[in-house]
């Protein structure tokens, strides 16, 4: 086996690695600030691409049109997620944790089914423009030249996050309700409103993974089921609450996806599996979370 | 005394009167409510009397259900001997798979209990040569004298399940039992007067899958056939949905749960393939308007009906 194909073998772990990261984030987020374990996720993440189409078919007339359904699809996505978070997921925060579990999982199930007699069951494909439709060559290794914009899209997410919780007043509070929630709220800051944005935020994150993988192949109904569990397995290698460790975690799986079928094609999902036992086992709170409150 | 097992009893009489009074398509219906009656009542050993929750139990009724099929499809062993083969095989996984499981608690018991049923999921579906991948096995029939009709698989379904649940039902009112809901209360004291937790716990978690796995064996020469959707996650979310209808605090609430969930499923499938939606809608309004399911709610409304023993059940930690 030559250094090329285990470099292209590399990139496009690292590309799936950057889906699963966008995918992640908005979980993890979720979860280390709400304790809601969102099952629903991967079908907003769904939806978002979905909406994408739907942007793109309206605009198809513009050149513009295809980069801007991407933010689009995240915003659209933030609507049904801020409904949500409204109408539902407000009451379950002080419930039992399979109440919560029921109730994020029928979520997934309506929402699969809006998607379904929304846009129907035939696959949908975005065309993608010019210039990003034939490969580029990095050291000699094909890429999708298409993956290059998902890895920055990613890198520029992850480090917009960063920021937002580096520097800016909303996201100290956010940092601070993931330590302790009662300290925050004794802070007198309105805890019920933070919970409503972080939310948002993080369906507007799904939203916006699903707009980026909308190009990448058609889309279709149930690609969702298979990606929210590796999208938990990430959350739970890096560590729930931790933009780093949502970070590590997304490119370990993508990269043990990606070198796993070289040589042992069917075990790759077995071996995420493995993986993300045995970190559960060893460190239940993950490689760069801290141990919880239960 | 008296009347604690009327109602049971009841359910017994009536659950072999109605194969001759419904069409034959509701006799499907029935049948499957057993299994899955079978396979909730198991669950609910490990989430109303341990207090965790499990999303991977529907590795250990895959396993079971691919016991049976593989030994029947490939080696023609007998469905008799079967059946205690796959509680075998599946209480052997979570011999193993459990062991780490019970180290952990609430959403990592889960999530790990998930990542486990997945990674059982996975090896099914992906290993053709054994398991026939995602072709599953078909051409599982039940044995000669079950003949072809629905009703004489029903009623050995039936007997199948009456015994697991009798057997559960001794488990859950034995010292073993009552350990159980000391650990679901405060596993922290029950350590301190001296009992291994995580030991029962563990033995807790075999048992379950023990009863999960011969529900399972029961699937395949009722579908006669099975597939690795049996195993995955989704599959692990039914019992969850019917222990929670019926009510978590009591025996039968999963049986009962399995009842409301599988005649819901096969009425309004027969009208809309939208049945995810409507049941995602029924389960939200189960989970915000009924917390102890529907024998929580009659509990509430008849206090006779209660037992003493389990009347101050854990709803309130």
């Amino acid at each position: 086996m030559d250094i090329t194909s285990l470099f292209t073998q590399f990139l496009s772990g690292l590309t799936y690695g950057t889906i699963l990261f966008l995918v992640a984030a908005g979980l993890s987020l979720i979860f280390g600030v709400m304790n809601i374990l969102n099952f629903a996720h991967a079908a907003l993440w769904l939806m978002g691409a979905y909406f994408s189409y739907t942007f793109w078919n309206l605009m198809q007339d513009y050149s513009f049109g295809f980069w801007l359904s991407i933010p689009l699809a995240g915003l659209a996505a933030a609507a049904v997620g801020w409904v949500m978070e409204v109408v539902l997921i407000k009451r379950i925060y002080k419930r039992e944790l399979y109440e919560q579990l029921l109730i994020t999982y029928s979520i997934a199930l309506i929402l699969s089914d809006t998607i379904k007699l929304t846009w129907g069951v035939t696959n949908k494909l975005i065309v993608r423009p010019e210039i990003i439709q034939k490969p580029v060559f990095i050291f000699g290794a094909p890429l999708d030249s298409y993956f290059i914009f998902v890895i920055l899209a990613g890198a520029a997410v992850a480090s917009g996050l960063w920021w937002f919780l580096k520097y800016t007043r909303y996201g100290h509070i956010v940092k601070a309700a993931v330590h302790s929630r009662e300290m925050v709220a004794a802070l007198g800051i309105p805890i019920p409103r933070i919970y409503t944005w972080v939310f948002t935020l993080g369906i507007f994150l799904a939203g916006f993974a699903g707009g980026i993988q909308a190009p990448i192949g058609s889309i279709t109904l149930g690609m969702d089921t298979a990606i929210i569990i590796q999208a938990f397995c990430v959350v739970v290698i890096g560590g729930f609450g931790s933009l780093l460790g949502t970070l590590v975690g997304s490119l370990i799986v993508g990269e043990v996806m990606s070198f796993t079928i070289l040589f042992w094609p069917e075990g790759a999902m077995v071996l995420i599996f493995v993986i993300t036992a045995a970190i559960l086992i060893v460190r239940p709170w993950g490689l760069f979370g801290t141990p919880m409150r239960t | 005394m008296k009347n604690k097992y009327l109602f049971p009893v009841a359910l017994f009489l009536l659950a072999i009167a109605l194969p001759y009074i419904v069409p034959e398509f509701w006799v499907h219906v029935l049948t499957e409510i057993l299994i899955m009656g079978l396979f909730a009542a198991s669950f609910n050993m490990v989430f109303g009397y341990m207090g965790q929750l499990t999303f991977g139990h529907a590795a250990y009724y895959g396993v079971g259900a691919y016991t049976t099929g593989l030994l029947m499809v490939k080696a023609n062993v007998p469905l008799l001997l079967c059946l205690p083969l796959s509680m075998l095989s599946a209480g052997l996984c979570a011999a193993v798979l459990g062991y780490f499981c019970v180290k952990l608690r609430g959403i990592y018991f889960a999530i790990l209990t998930m990542a486990f049923g997945q990674l059982v999921y996975y090896i099914i579906f992906q290993w053709y040569s054994f398991t026939g991948g995602d072709n599953g096995l078909q051409g599982i029939v039940p044995p000669a004298f079950l003949g072809k009709a629905a009703n004489p698989y029903y009623f050995f379904t039936l007997i199948v399940v009456a015994i697991g649940m009798i057997a559960l039902w001794i488990i859950s009112e034995s010292p073993f039992g009552y350990t159980m809901r000391a650990i679901r209360d405060n596993a922290e004291r029950t350590e301190f007067i001296g009992i291994n937790v995580q030991r029962y716990m563990h033995l807790n978690f075999i048992i379950a899958a023990m009863f999960a796995g011969l529900a399972g064996a029961l699937w395949g020469p009722f579908n006669r056939s099975v597939a690795p959707d049996l195993c995955n996650w989704q599959h692990s979310g039914m019992p969850v949905f019917m222990t929670v209808m019926g009510g978590p605090f009591n025996f039968l609430g999963p049986l009962i749960g399995s009842a409301i969930y599988t005649m819901l499923m096969a009425f309004v499938t027969s009208f809309t393939e939208y049945w995810p939606m409507v049941s995602g809608i029924i389960i939200i309004l189960v989970v915000l308007l009924l917390p102890g399911g529907l024998l929580g709610l009659l509990e509430d409304k008849f206090p006779f009906l209660r037992r003493k023993d389990d009347s101050e059940k854990g709803a309130e930690e």
